[in-house]
């Protein structure tokens, strides 16, 4: 066992040095799915933690009980009845959030961020420690996903959470909402985490 | 308990507790996400006819259901037909107001599509797609207009705006219309137009 980290790093990890995106590339396709507009990265980024933050609640209360052989099929279960919830919430109460992230929704079962801290952490800590793990990693998904869809928001439409933000001068790349943009964003910002990393590193040793 | 039975109780309860929460949750909001859908339609309805006092349901069969619309004064506004049909990417669901003789097209709206963000989405686009749509003379089928012109008055009467770059996702919208116009008139040939299940709304 590693050495207890504090409350603060073991949130903190999340944000920057675990980072879903940024450092564990993990849960690639909501992000680079969803992520033309700010609101649709929000919406997503807040569906993803409602149930990363209660499937890892549940998943630590009943670790002791779970036999290994079948951990998997419990997690997916455990996570697939939350995303259903969150699935559910949406269409009932913001229906054109809801249809914005269309099939994304349901996709968060896949989503290797929630399996792997119920995986890595979860099930091998404490209820409170999973909470905060669980708090960090989707503060940190949120983080990343409002970064890159602002970015590919403003270049690719001209706006920010819908409001014009450039002039009429500014003649929106089209390819910055498309696929395509998601790809490059994503490939830029993930060069600048490597950037800044090798620089922090380089400098401690 | 030896472990394959523990391994089928655990999933098993797993299952039933998550499987009791979902068909709660489900009921919860079942009515709510049924009158969104409700709600969209009578938005969509005041949309394409804005005179709209009352709306009820004419005509359905498949993809293809029509609202007839009367103002304030009972007097008919004309129909709203919601229709969908195939487009680039994923179907295409609209509506569209017609005149009580299904000779013009009042306006188009677009309430579900997957096309190209920032290409083929344009049909949702009031300004580059939709105003093209309003009074459209649609007693023959209605065609394209390529490249696009910048005023509706440069129109031929049933003519409507491609959208530059999107021609692909422009014309399942027209075919879906095309289509939709040649139903409503046999459909009304036959008299099938009955106002019989009146549930104003």
């Amino acid at each position: 066992m590693p050495l207890k980290k504090s409350i603060g790093t073991e949130y903190l990890k999340g944000l920057w040095d675990e980072n879903p995106v940024f450092r564990q590339l993990l849960g690639m396709c909501p992000t680079l799915a969803v992520t033309n507009a700010v609101i649709n990265g929000i919406a997503m980024g807040l569906a993803t933690a409602f149930v990363l933050i209660l499937s890892s609640l549940v998943v630590s209360s009943i670790k002791k009980l779970i036999p290994n052989q079948v951990r998997i099929a419990t997690y997916i279960v455990i996570i697939a009845s939350f995303v259903t919830i969150a699935d559910r919430f949406l269409a009932a109460f913001f229906p054109p959030i809801s249809k914005a992230l269309g099939p994304y929704v349901p996709l968060i079962v896949v989503n290797c961020i929630i399996l792997g801290r119920q995986e890595a952490f979860s099930s091998r800590n404490s209820i409170g420690r999973s909470l905060i793990d669980a708090l960090g990693m989707s503060t940190g998904f949120i983080l990343a996903l409002l970064v890159l869809s602002s970015i590919r928001e403003i270049l690719g439409s001209g706006t920010l959470l819908g409001y014009p933000l450039l002039g009429a001068w500014f003649k929106p790349w089209t390819i910055m909402i498309l696929p395509a943009g998601a790809f490059i964003t994503l490939g830029v910002l993930l060069g600048i985490a490597i950037l800044i990393e090798s620089k922090t590193k380089a400098r401690s040793a | 308990m030896s472990l394959s039975a523990r391994m089928i109780v655990v999933l098993t309860v797993v299952g039933l507790i998550s499987g009791s929460f979902l068909s709660v949750v489900g009921l919860l909001t079942k009515e709510r996400i049924a009158m969104n859908q409700q709600q969209e339609i009578q938005n969509a309805i005041s949309e394409v006819l804005p005179a709209t006092k009352t709306s009820h349901k004419v005509f359905e069969d498949g993809s293809l259901t029509i609202y007839e619309s009367r103002d304030e004064n009972d007097n008919p506004v004309g129909f709203a037909v919601y229709t969908s049909g195939t487009g680039f990417q994923d179907i295409i669901t609209l509506m569209y107001g017609i005149d009580p003789s299904f000779s013009k097209i009042k306006a188009l709206t677009i309430l579900e599509q997957k096309e190209t963000p920032g290409l083929g989405a344009k049909i949702t686009d009031e300004s580059s797609f939709l105003r093209y749509w309003a009074g459209r003379n649609c007693e023959q089928p209605l065609s394209l207009r390529k490249p696009a012109v910048e005023s509706p008055e440069d129109l031929a009467p049933s003519e409507v705006n491609a959208i530059t770059g999107a021609t692909i996702s422009s014309e399942k919208v027209l075919d879906i219309v095309n289509l939709s116009l040649e139903r409503l008139k046999e459909i009304k040939q036959k008299g099938q137009l009955s106002s019989e299940e009146k549930n104003a709304t």
